[in-house]
């Protein structure tokens, strides 16, 4: 059984009088990636900056790799990364530059940017400044600076928030590659998508809380709903959309009638999302500080 | 603290400085101006008071007195001497009157004429109507029944006078000095602004290690050019270490106020904003060196006074320790005082 990489023992934190992170536990195994999902506000942002020693916990402890953070920040700080949502880059340096002075930092010997910059698709751009870079770009670096010290735990905050799919789409397959080297690695995204594909379990957080966590099997298990949509056309030609809830004594004949009596066109299966399940559990969406008052934005259509 | 993060730091403010058109080419082409301006000034002092005359006679006693460092140029006319002072080639002309021998002889008074420009200092019409009152007793043959003596405090300058480029050497030196601090504190903020200082402190970086590495390069920004202004104007020519000393501290003066500028600029502009006003107030004791009697003694406040006021003796006067021993302590009070404050106040945002 593998040992834990971050464990998180009533975590509090209170920015005046308002509570940020309410007494929150939970831990990470070694090369688990679990995504920490949650509106604005939530405590997310303020959880990580706990974990990553940029805030000193009000209450509880965090030990990451056998390390109490506080006590040991640096030593802590030395082995893992941190991709922050904001781009932070020396804008006037290259990326070779941003990667070199981040390797010295960390005591990185001999330190070669190159082959790092082209796993996030910077190669023929190395040397230019990071001015001249699109945000896809800025935001690939900032993934591979988190890179430069081969970190145990990374810390990606919105890694692919407003790129574009294909910039997405490399982090998300990069983030994969550091996984399978063997790094824990803790994902704070909005998107239920990205999410499900690469979390092997998610954390709900919400008014400092978290509310769920288990992987997006279990939850949409627990907590899901499962469906077929079925079309079908009436004699005069209309199309006619029915749903049939699944898992129910009642699904068999239901799906029966509607196949014997009805002129079938369509039939898709239909699965509870995360944010259906986070919209259940919060009675709000992932997507802002207010509660939803309709459906969630990001959501999938079926499978 | 890690000397190999410090150095790595060190190694990027000056990278990210230089490459920041403004500052980079401020500070080249501050260094190389001053230099022009230093060597554009003359290089020594004229103590000679030049005075137009006219006169059909010349008494003997106004031909003796050039030894004394008065020199009269005599006119054809009365005409060609007001139209001389008048265009400035004078600083005052005298018209004697043609009988003016005469006149002294029989104890009688003569009616002499001082000419002089519309802005000519009073001090210098005062100073040619005393002369001219001493040339008249001496032509009369009664001089002045009392002794006088001169008594120079401090050095005598006398034939030596400092030439208004070496008294300008503190000056431009301290600017040099001052105007970096500017530039450090943009840096400062700028990484604040850009959030890059947050990138840093989730590294083995400890917040005392960016504090190390921006003071060694805010002493280093400002200590640098203005070691080099002064060695190449041959303003380390004379007690070099006591003036290298002065700007060391006074390096370290403005880099604790760079850190002060930071903890309150929001941006680039009100960096520069602040850093004007800190610049202007800190030039001050500079400027009067230059126009001495100009600044009053409340410039003692100022801290930049003891930097300014240290260099000018060193380098004009040869002034040892003993003579400068109390500017630099408390100099380096100011140091402690404002580096201390500066952190203080900085910390706040690498938090």
């Amino acid at each position: 059984m593998s040992r834990d990489a971050i464990v998180a023992q009533n975590l509090t934190y209170q920015y005046g009088s308002l509570l940020a992170v309410d007494h929150i536990t939970f831990s990470v195994a070694e090369g688990e990636i679990l995504g920490f999902l949650g509106p604005n506000g939530a405590g997310k942002t303020t959880t990580v900056k706990m974990l990553t020693g940029q805030l000193k916990p009000k209450s509880g402890h965090a030990v990451l790799l056998g390390l109490d953070i506080v006590r040991n920040t640096k030593k802590v700080q030395g082995k893992i990364g941190v991709c922050f949502e904001d781009s932070n880059l020396y804008e006037q340096m290259s990326a070779v530059e941003n990667l070199q002075l981040f390797a010295r930092l960390f005591g990185v010997r001999s330190f070669n940017p190159y082959p790092l910059l082209r796993r996030v698709g910077l190669t023929g751009r190395e040397k230019d400044r990071v001015e001249t870079y699109s945000k896809g770009m800025k935001q690939r670096l900032m993934v591979a600076r988190a890179l430069v010290n081969r970190p145990r735990i990374l810390f990606l905050d919105e890694p692919t928030e407003g790129l574009d799919p294909t910039s997405a789409k490399s982090i998300r397959n990069l983030i994969l590659k550091v996984r399978e080297r063997g790094a824990t690695i803790l994902l704070t995204t909005h998107d239920m998508m990205e999410a499900d594909e690469l979390s092997d379990r998610v954390a709900f957080i919400d008014h400092g809380k978290i509310v769920a966590l288990d992987t997006p099997h279990n939850l949409k298990q627990q907590y899901g709903r499962r469906a077929l949509k079925v079309t079908t056309s009436n004699p005069s030609g209309e199309l006619e959309d029915h749903e049939v809830v699944m898992d129910t004594p009642q699904t068999p004949n239901a799906i029966h009638e509607l196949f014997s009596k009805e002129d079938v066109v369509t039939v898709h299966s239909e699965e509870a999302t995360l944010g259906d399940i986070f919209i259940k559990l919060t009675g709000r969406g992932l997507i802002g500080p207010k509660p939803a008052t309709g459906r969630p934005a990001k959501r999938r259509s079926g499978r | 603290m890690s000397v190999r993060i410090v150095t790595a730091l060190v190694a990027k403010d000056l990278s990210l400085f230089f490459r920041n058109k403004f500052f980079g080419l401020i500070t080249i082409l501050g260094i190389v101006a001053y230099i022009v301006i230093y060597f554009v000034m003359p290089s020594s002092v004229n103590e000679t008071l030049q005075i137009g005359l006219y006169a059909e006679v010349v008494p003997p006693a106004f031909q003796q007195v050039a030894e004394e460092g008065i020199v009269f140029e005599t006119f054809e006319s009365e005409d060609a001497l007001i139209e001389a002072v008048t265009e400035g080639q004078y600083a005052a002309g005298v018209a004697l009157p043609p009988d003016i021998l005469d006149l002294l002889a029989s104890g009688e008074k003569p009616q002499i004429t001082i000419y002089s420009a519309a802005d000519t200092p009073e001090e210098v019409t005062d100073a040619v109507e005393i002369i001219i009152r001493e040339l008249a007793y001496l032509q009369a043959g009664q001089p002045l029944a009392v002794d006088i003596s001169v008594e120079v405090l401090g050095p005598d300058m006398l034939g030596q006078q400092i030439p208004i480029r070496d008294r300008m050497r503190p000056l431009l030196a301290v600017f040099l000095v001052m105007f970096e601090m500017i530039g450090l504190a943009s840096l400062i903020t700028e990484e604040v602004q850009q959030g890059t200082g947050r990138a840093l402190l989730v590294t083995p970086m400890r917040v005392r290690d960016l504090f190390a590495a921006k003071g060694v390069v805010g002493v280093g920004l400002a200590f640098v050019p203005a070691a080099l202004f002064m060695a190449i104007v041959g303003g380390l020519s004379s007690q070099p270490l006591i003036i290298l000393t002065a700007l060391l501290l006074g390096s370290v003066l403005v880099t604790g106020f760079a850190f002060l500028i930071a903890s309150l600029s929001r941006d680039m502009m009100s960096a520069l904003g602040w850093g004007m006003i800190i610049v202007i107030i800190f030039i001050i004791p500079a400027f009067g060196i230059l126009f001495p009697s100009t600044v009053s003694a409340w410039a003692k406040v100022i801290p930049s006074y003891y930097l300014a006021d240290t260099v000018h003796q060193a380098s004009a006067f040869s002034a040892g320790w003993g003579d400068v021993w109390l500017n630099l302590l408390i100099l380096v009070g100011f140091d402690v005082a404002v580096i201390w404050a500066g952190i203080i106040a900085l910390r706040r945002k690498f938090r």
